[in-house]
């Protein structure tokens, strides 16, 4: 069953903290929900579930509204940050909890719960007390507690994030198999780009309670549409240019941001929004930067900027390396075993034409019928 | 050095604590001698206090966990208006002297008062009787379970709740099988703090009830009735029982407690 939200507000001694909302989940879908803290995500949870009550704005699951109903009557799974199992009961207790409103029969609770128990091999614990079980463990309890009733939707608070990243892993695995195998729609809350990445179909980046972009993971990380979504998502090359000549398939913009000792030419892909003379944000993924030394070429890369290196990071699999150009700081993301350049080098920083876009808030790359570049609007209403 | 002269300054004041504690309780076990105990035990009058204390401090601990619970819960775990006098009103019975409270219900429950007529005209008469005993008690002692419930429910996780409700559970399921299982030491606490204050009660109920041998002579009344009187030995025998009976008590409960917190 599909979630939709309509236009929810909801304020805490008024300060608004979701400002009319609309938010559509597709029935199996994985949905996740990203956000710094303080964005709003646990209190968009909390309404779907009836934990907390909107000021305005409906809540349906399926073709039902929810809107007046107590948690208890929505058919909701949710699994807490901490867990919240019941520290009084044994595990199998704890996962047993709903069956037993649900006034299941003993049998059909064991025969249930034992699938699920050995489903993610716990079958050890099953009369261990809570407080005798690892974090890994716990939220596993949790997830089978919510999944054995049953649930048409299942919502998940940042259910990993008190999990080391080895535990994480295995459980980011198990949920996603469970998710696909029961075709739960799922709505997974976390501020986790690597979660949101590796678990979500779609992703909603939340910021100050307003959805700033909705995209599949790989959209939503090398092609975000606003400053906020492109920072959230590590993409820290803002440009602010001006577009100066368009052409065919292509433009040239001038760079000419902050703190630039000498402006400089880039040849970009040409956008829907481009208009000559108007300035724009552009965005470069640190992936989609390339390093050369002085004197190599830089490949097929179209666009050169010489700079020096001034800090590097090594984060296991690759480098960070932040390149100072003329003023402009741009960052990369280099793979381990290509980088071999010391600090203090001067390098080129190279990339393809179709590496930068523009920070429109807009989708563009989405079937043409979604499309709401602004120029595009423009000439509709002409 | 200078923290070891903080700790013995510390233990110097505790130590003068336990003998503010101890001293009068080797003062009082030594006041009487076993064969005396054994006689006054004997005597119906003792035992007859010892009874009425026992039944009516038993029947207020059940009302107070009666009226105690969905008070304790209402303070906890909701947001209301005029929670704050509520929370005002449990109050006030522990720093209200016995003896105002006494008065108090002496003239609601009066044959002057609306109320004392009232229940007068159905036949029930509260003033010096075992019901007015209990009042009293229950009027002194009930927010020590309030207070110890309420501390209890507001320790439990929020999201404990809320994980039992999105189960499919009802309000009611949920306060049953996780709110009072969860709250149960403190609830214990508190039944064990209301029966001693109930069973220590002397003010109030001595001013509602009266002290009536036999009919509503507690065991603190007949304490001061036989001092009173001149019949010490009685009232030390009573006074003996009282504190080994709340000794025990306090010391069963808190090594009950302990155990489950070491679990």
């Amino acid at each position: 069953m599909g979630i939709v939200l309509k236009d929810i507000l909801k304020s805490y001694n008024g300060r608004p903290v979701l400002k009319d909302l609309t938010l559509e989940v597709n029935t199996g879908e994985f949905h996740v929900l990203l956000g710094p803290s303080g964005s709003g995500k646990t209190t968009i949870l909390s309404i779907i579930a009836g934990l907390v009550r909107q000021d305005k704005g409906d809540v349906l699951i399926g073709d039902r509204n929810v809107s007046g109903l107590p948690p208890e009557k929505r058919g909701i799974g949710f699994v807490f940050q901490d867990y919240a199992l019941f520290p009084h009961l044994t595990v199998f207790d704890n996962m047993a909890y709903g069956l037993r409103v649900k006034k299941v029969e003993k049998n059909k609770i064991s025969q249930r719960l034992g699938y699920y128990l050995g489903r993610v091999g716990i079958e050890r614990e099953k009369d261990k007390f809570p407080h005798q079980l690892s974090g890994g463990q716990k939220q596993r309890v949790a997830l089978i507690r919510a999944l054995v009733t049953e649930p048409k939707v299942l919502l998940m608070d940042e259910p990993m994030s008190n999990l080391d990243a080895l535990s994480k892993e295995t459980i980011a695995d198990e949920l996603k198999s469970i998710q696909q195998e029961t075709g739960m729609t799922t709505i997974y809350v976390t501020h986790n780009q690597d979660e949101a990445v590796l678990l979500g179909d779609r992703v909603s980046v939340l910021n100050h309670g307003a959805i700033e972009q909705i995209e599949s993971p790989d959209e939503l990380f090398y092609h975000p549409k606003t400053e906020f979504v492109a920072r959230f998502v590590g993409a820290k090359n803002i440009l602010k240019a001006s577009v100066i000549e368009i052409k065919e398939h292509e433009a040239v913009v001038l760079v000419d941001h902050e703190g630039l000792n000498q402006p400089f030419k880039l040849q970009v892909k040409k956008y829907p929004i481009f208009e000559k003379g108007k300035g724009i944000n552009l965005c470069i993924h640190p992936e989609k930067i390339s390093l050369n030394r002085e004197n190599e070429a830089g490949g097929n890369n179209v666009n050169r900027v010489m700079g020096k290196i001034i800090h590097k990071t090594n984060n296991g699999k690759a480098v960070k390396v932040t390149i100072n150009t003329g003023g402009m700081e741009l960052h990369a993301v280099i793979p381990k075993d290509i980088f071999d350049f010391e600090i203090h080098e001067n390098v080129w920083v190279s990339f393809a034409a179709d590496a930068p876009h523009p920070l429109c808030g807009k989708t563009c790359r989405a079937p043409y019928a979604r499309r709401r570049c602004l120029n595009e609007m423009r000439n509709e209403r002409l | 050095m200078k923290g070891v002269s903080f700790d013995l300054a510390m233990s110097l004041m505790a130590g003068v604590f336990v003998s503010l504690i101890m001293l009068p309780m080797i003062a009082l076990f030594s006041a009487t001698s076993v064969g005396e105990l054994v006689n006054q035990f004997r005597s119906t009058a003792v035992l007859s206090a010892v009874v009425i204390s026992l039944e009516t401090s038993l029947i207020v601990v059940l009302l107070a966990l009666c009226l105690g619970i969905p008070v304790a819960y209402l303070l906890a775990m909701k947001e209301f208006r005029g929670k704050e006098i509520l929370d005002t009103l449990v109050d006030l019975p522990v720093s209200m002297p016995p003896l105002v409270a006494g008065l108090a219900l002496l003239i609601l429950l009066g044959q002057n008062s609306i109320v004392g007529s009232t229940l007068s005209n159905y036949g029930i008469s509260l003033i010096f009787s075992k019901k007015g005993i209990i009042i009293a008690q229950l009027f002194v002692s009930i927010p020590f379970l309030i207070k110890s419930t309420r501390v209890a429910f507001e320790s439990i996780n929020k999201n404990v709740t809320s994980a039992s409700l999105t189960l499919g559970a009802s309000k009611f399921y949920t306060f049953k099988n996780v709110l009072l299982p969860l709250a149960k030491n403190g609830i214990c606490a508190g039944m064990v703090m209301t029966w001693a204050r109930a069973l220590g009660e002397f003010g109030a109920t001595s001013m509602v009830a009266g002290c009536i041998p036999f009919r509503t002579e507690t065991m603190t009344v007949a304490i001061y009735q036989d001092v009173m009187s001149g019949e010490l030995t009685s009232s030390i025998a009573i006074a003996l029982l009282l504190t080994v009976f709340s000794f025990t008590l306090l010391l069963t409960f808190k090594s009950r407690f302990k155990r489950q917190i070491l679990l």
